[in-house]
């Protein structure tokens, strides 16, 4: 059962309570609010680092929401595993999200970016790219990673999900969503300039050849 | 210099992700560093309050929706009283023309059945008070009685035993519910007299009937003929033929010197080959002497004591509204023309009256 679970039992992290969740399955108003405020920000905080759009992040956390409380009396799990339940809805809204986009996109990126310029003005299209790209600095070193470490730095980060929840809900074991976190927070390291010069570099295969060693670590820092 | 294992890095560093205290190394130190810098980064992203509450409005706006699907309360008094009257303005509405219908019906038709199950219904709703039970079944007698009559008119033979018999019946029945209703002191007079007139009318019938099948004037077969004898004397039990120094009861309608001339010249009606209003069957065609005793008590209201000085037959008073149809015979017929002609049986041409 996915976790996202709270300390105390019957009680999700979020401070949903099992009877919070029987009344949102009956749509009292209260509790779906309280359910909404649960989980709402969290899920605007995947989405926001997932496509970088913050109309587009909003219209996502609303259409996942939505179509959770609709999904909610099919919920048999514990409250506990509310929030684990919601995230692969919004996996789910995501990849559709991504499929939709797939298929309307016709032209090429380039130049829609050009056409917006030219109708704005002085605005450079890259410029208006990393505009678009709200976050800027770390949203763009997120897009540097791979789409699985991504998606695993989103769940522990924007959802707190645990690791062993994150293995659940995305089919993986936990040590590989470990070596996901681990690969993925070292390239973000990277790519926001947090690498330690004092360290050597991190070879978890070291070269048994020295001189190859060498000129590898020659061209790195070259 | 010795290097950690790849999972206790993974381990550690999860662990320092969530909070445990884990050595933090110089190599973990820029991944948890990062990590904290992802986590800052995303908690500056904040949903708008409008935005959260334009979303709460679309999930609980749905409810909105939600259609209240009408609710059967328990009938009232005047909902109650409401059915009533729409089932009865139903039944009426299925029952009036089929009572019209089948008002004329004739043994035999479509419509016989339905006429005799009106008949019951009737019957059985007028049972808690024997008075309105002997007029009721008086009535039905008199109906079997124009049957017969209308029977022998339209010569449909082959109807006529089973309707004799029906008749017998019904005057039985009508004869035993006078009875009961004389003994509980609630005989009006005018359903006496009515059984009365029908036993008398009845009595002509069933002996005309019975003259006409022996004598040839209507063509029945063999079996039918049988049924219609055994049947004509089956009903004399019940409806005795009149005696030899009854006059016959003619009918108001009768002249007087037709009367006269039947009293004085009884012997040529054996040679009669149709009765006429007139004309009754003469005592001598009789197979059996009548008896006087066998006529049924009710009619000691009816027959005279002496023979009336105008020579007419004592008729019983007509109930208000009847048809005034005597003994005459064949000749009045239910339909009450005020004709005296008789049933064309035999195609013999009817007699004069004069």
């Amino acid at each position: 059962m996915l976790g996202f679970g709270g300390e105390r039992e019957g009680v999700s992290k979020a401070g949903l309570t099992a009877a919070d969740l029987a009344a949102a399955r009956l749509r009292e108003p209260a509790a779906v609010t309280r359910v909404y405020t649960a989980y709402a920000p969290a899920l605007f905080r995947f989405f926001m680092a997932s496509v970088g759009d913050r109309h587009l992040a909003e219209d996502l956390t609303g259409s996942t929401v939505v179509s959770a409380i609709e999904s909610l009396p099919k919920f048999r799990g514990p409250v506990e595993a509310l929030g684990g339940w919601l995230f692969q809805i919004a996996r789910h809204d995501l990849y559709d999200h991504r499929r939709k986009q797939s298929r309307s996109r016709t032209e090429p990126l380039d130049d829609n970016l050009k056409e917006v310029a030219a109708s704005d003005g002085a605005i450079d299209p890259e410029d208006l790219a990393i505009t678009r790209l709200e976050g800027g600095r770390v949203l763009r070193a997120l897009q540097e990673l791979s789409p699985d470490q991504r998606e695993v730095l989103l769940l522990r980060m924007a959802a707190g999900m645990t690791a062993p929840e994150v293995a659940e809900l995305l089919g993986k074991t936990t040590g590989s969503v470990k070596a996901l976190q681990h690969r993925g927070l070292n390239s973000l390291a990277r790519v926001l300039g947090l690498r330690s010069l004092r360290e050597p570099q991190e070879r978890p295969y070291p070269s048994p050849d020295p001189d190859r060693l060498t000129s590898q670590e020659e061209e790195e820092e070259g | 210099m010795q290097r950690p294992r790849p999972n206790k890095l993974h381990d550690d560093l999860d662990a320092l992700l969530d909070g445990r205290p884990v050595e933090l190394t110089d190599e973990l130190a820029p991944m948890v560093e990062a990590a904290d810098i992802l986590r800052i980064e995303l908690a500056g992203y904040q949903l708008d309050p409008e935005v959260a509450d334009r979303h709460l409005e679309q999930i609980l706006g749905d409810q909105g929706k939600v259609v209240r699907l009408p609710v059967r309360r328990p009938a009232g008094g005047w909902d109650m009283r409401r059915r009533i009257v729409a089932v009865a303005l139903a039944a009426a509405l299925v029952l009036a023309p089929a009572t019209m219908a089948s008002a004329a019906a004739l043994p035999g038709q479509a419509m016989y059945p339905f006429k005799l199950a009106i008949e019951q219904v009737r019957i059985a709703s007028v049972q808690w008070s024997p008075a309105r039970e002997a007029g009721e079944r008086t009535r039905v007698a008199d109906e079997r009685l124009e049957e017969v009559e209308s029977l022998f008119r339209l010569e449909m033979f082959n109807q006529l035993p089973g309707a004799l018999k029906a008749l017998e019946r019904a005057v039985v029945a009508a004869q035993v519910a006078v009875a009961e209703a004389s003994r509980e002191g609630e005989l009006p007079g005018r359903v006496a007299a009515k059984l009365t007139e029908v036993e008398v009318g009845g009595r002509h019938l069933v002996e005309e009937v019975r003259i006409a099948a022996a004598t040839g004037l209507i063509p029945l077969s063999g079996g039918i003929l049988k049924a219609v004898e055994a049947a004509a004397k089956q009903s004399q039990d019940v409806l005795p033929p009149p005696p030899t120094t009854l006059v016959p009861p003619a009918t108001s309608r009768t002249p007087p010197p037709q009367t006269s001339e039947t009293t004085s010249a009884p012997e040529p009606t054996t040679t009669q080959p149709e009765p006429t209003t007139t004309q009754p069957a003469a005592p001598t065609t009789q197979p059996e002497p009548p008896t006087t005793t066998t006529v049924p008590p009710t009619t000691t209201t009816a027959p005279p004591a002496e023979p009336p000085p105008s020579n007419t037959a004592p008729v019983p008073p007509d109930p208000p509204g009847g048809q005034g149809r005597g003994a005459g015979g064949l000749g009045a017929g239910p339909g009450g023309a005020g004709t005296d002609t008789p049933l064309g049986v035999g195609g013999a041409p009817p007699t004069s009256t004069t």
